[in-house]
């Protein structure tokens, strides 16, 4: 299965009889019924290692390319009407900022990693705290409310997958708790942001910028006002999208698939 | 009013100073400049009046290794190219067309390795990226090790096995075009070029013939020469160019620190007290 196609619902399990296995791309798997799966004795498997470093990856270029207007800035300086860089254009400084992650899985600690390689400080919100010498190798502080995070942060990294507790996990609220001069950058999943809220907040200058891989749904309606935000970068779900990831995650899948039609203990099984 | 100016704060290479300026201003005694890059002065000229020069280095190397840094993850994964597609009207588009680069495992072969180059050399080990570098000097052991990086004496051997080429030296008469066809053509057709010290360092005609005919993949350049480009120049056409406008210290925290190293420079020159970056003709 490719991005959440086909959709697999009640349906089209009883039209396939003889389905043993479903294999998903990536990590997530919020979008399948696994009860309903599990009820027709289909197994699941998943791939979800290999995409954490090129997600991590990404989401630290989203962060760098919406803190120094990358994108504005390229519009600019090939747009046909520059006659000249004006002298006061300025983004936000990176080194030495505040990143706040919150989930802390293996992708958000990837983050953290590479974060710290650039003077950031790290504060992180988990379901649960990781142990002292993770915390220590990149310095990072737990915040056990979330709230404490979002006050101090300068960028707020999502990183969490999508569970009935992470829907809409960042909303008006959250929003305004973040500093006027914040960025968010969501590479987890659409829903765990209120996106009315983020446009209301964006629009009103509740929170500087944004920048996401993911919305709800991808793609967004063309008239969508995310589209036309010039403090809003948008990817198409890239996450994982590099010719290396994709080739590792198609020979997994591939992988996943033949131990389940033989019988034998899947990789990858998600159970 | 030109026998007051005592002190000059140059912004952004204004005003340009040349000797009928120079002339102007009997009692000017020093000049600050906002950056680190002195290529647009004529050291030799102003020393000649007597007029001290200072630079403003430790402001810079941060924002400055940030921006290569982003120009590098831009460019590898396509980020412009598909904000466009997933900001578009018509969302015609393959997966398999917008494919990037992974990094983690590539290599990135930095050209000049003062404190610009070895702050990127920080963050790519983050990364992990493998490093090489090249530079008119080998840094020493321990900094290599810190960093896990590989001298490379001569440029040809960094441009063959680089996956990523980033361009961090000064503006100088030997850096001149030092990046011209040839070493183009040496280096992978997969490879990125990245730039973020001044346009003239590379052979921008050279360089567009390159892309064109995929020589190399791409390439991501916050420095050309002019600045901005003529509005027909055809790097601005081409889909595999990220071109940003001079951004290397342009954040709010580095303003703030070059004004303050400037101010810092122009007071001690007032004062006849050593200046804490001066700058020489050389």
């Amino acid at each position: 299965m490719w991005y959440h196609k086909p959709v697999i619902n009640e349906e089209l399990l009883q039209s396939l009889p003889n389905l043993k296995i479903v294999a998903s791309s990536g990590v997530g798997i919020d979008h399948l019924d696994l009860k309903l799966l599990f009820s027709y004795g289909v197994k699941v498997a998943n791939t979800p290692f290999i995409v954490s470093t090129d997600t991590a990856d990404l989401g630290m270029a989203l962060l760098l390319a919406s803190s120094r207007r990358l994108v504005e800035g390229h519009e600019m300086a090939v747009s046909p009407d520059t006659e000249y860089f004006p002298a006061d254009w300025l983004g936000i400084q990176v080194s030495g900022a505040t990143l706040g992650i919150v989930g802390m899985g293996t992708i958000g600690y990837k983050v953290a990693e590479r974060a710290k390689a650039f003077e950031m400080k790290i504060l992180y919100h988990n379901r649960n705290q990781r142990k002292k010498e993770e915390e220590s190798a990149v310095g990072a502080v737990y915040c056990k409310k979330i709230d404490d995070l979002l006050q101090q942060s300068d960028f707020v990294l999502l990183a969490v997958n999508l569970t009935p507790q992470t829907h809409k996990l960042i909303g008006k609220r959250e929003l305004e708790l973040m500093k006027p001069t914040a960025i968010l950058i969501n590479i987890s999943r659409g829903l765990v942001v209120d996106q009315d809220a983020l446009v209301e907040a964006l629009q009103n200058k509740v929170i500087n910028a944004a920048a996401l891989d993911v919305t709800y749904p991808e793609p967004l309606p063309r008239d969508h006002p995310l589209l036309k935000l010039k403090n809003v970068i948008i990817t198409p779900h890239i996450g994982s999208a590099t010719k290396r990831t994709r080739w590792v995650m198609m020979e997994e899948m591939a992988e996943s698939i033949e131990a389940g039609l033989a019988g034998l203990p899947i990789p990858r099984e998600v159970l | 009013v030109g026998k007051k100016v005592q002190a000059i704060y140059l912004w952004w290479h204004k005003p340009v100073i040349d000797k009928e300026l120079l002339q102007s201003l009997p009692n000017l005694k020093v000049i600050a400049n906002s950056g680190v890059g002195m290529d647009h002065l004529d050291l030799k000229l102003i020393a000649s009046f007597g007029v001290k020069m200072a630079n403003a280095p430790r402001a810079v190397s941060s924002s400055t290794a940030d921006t290569g840094m982003a120009l590098l993850l831009a460019s590898a994964r396509r980020l412009v190219e598909v904000h466009n597609i997933s900001i578009s009207p018509s969302m015609e588009y393959c997966e398999a067309d917008i494919l990037g680069v992974k990094i983690a495992g590539a290599t990135l072969g930095i050209i000049g390795m003062g404190s610009i180059g070895y702050k990127i050399a920080l963050r790519a080990k983050a990364f992990e990226m493998n490093i090489l570098y090249h530079n008119r000097t080998q840094r020493k052991a321990q900094e290599e090790q810190a960093v896990g990086a590989t001298y490379c004496k001569k440029i040809d051997s960094l441009l063959q096995q680089a996956d990523f080429v980033m361009v961090v030296v000064s503006l100088t008469p030997q850096t001149h075009k030092l990046i011209g066809r040839r070493e183009l053509e040496l280096m992978k057709p997969t490879a990125t070029l990245i730039n973020i010290s001044r346009g003239a360092v590379v052979d921008q005609e050279a360089l567009v013939a390159a892309l064109q005919t995929r020589v190399i993949r791409a390439a991501a350049l916050d420095v050309t020469s002019p600045e901005p480009l003529p509005r027909d120049h055809p790097l601005l056409k081409l889909k595999n160019v990220i071109i940003t406008p001079h951004l290397g210290i342009k954040t709010d925290k580095a303003s703030y620190m070059i004004t303050e190293e400037a101010v810092e420079n122009i007071l001690a020159a007032l004062n006849g007290l050593p200046m804490p970056s001066e700058v020489l003709p050389s």
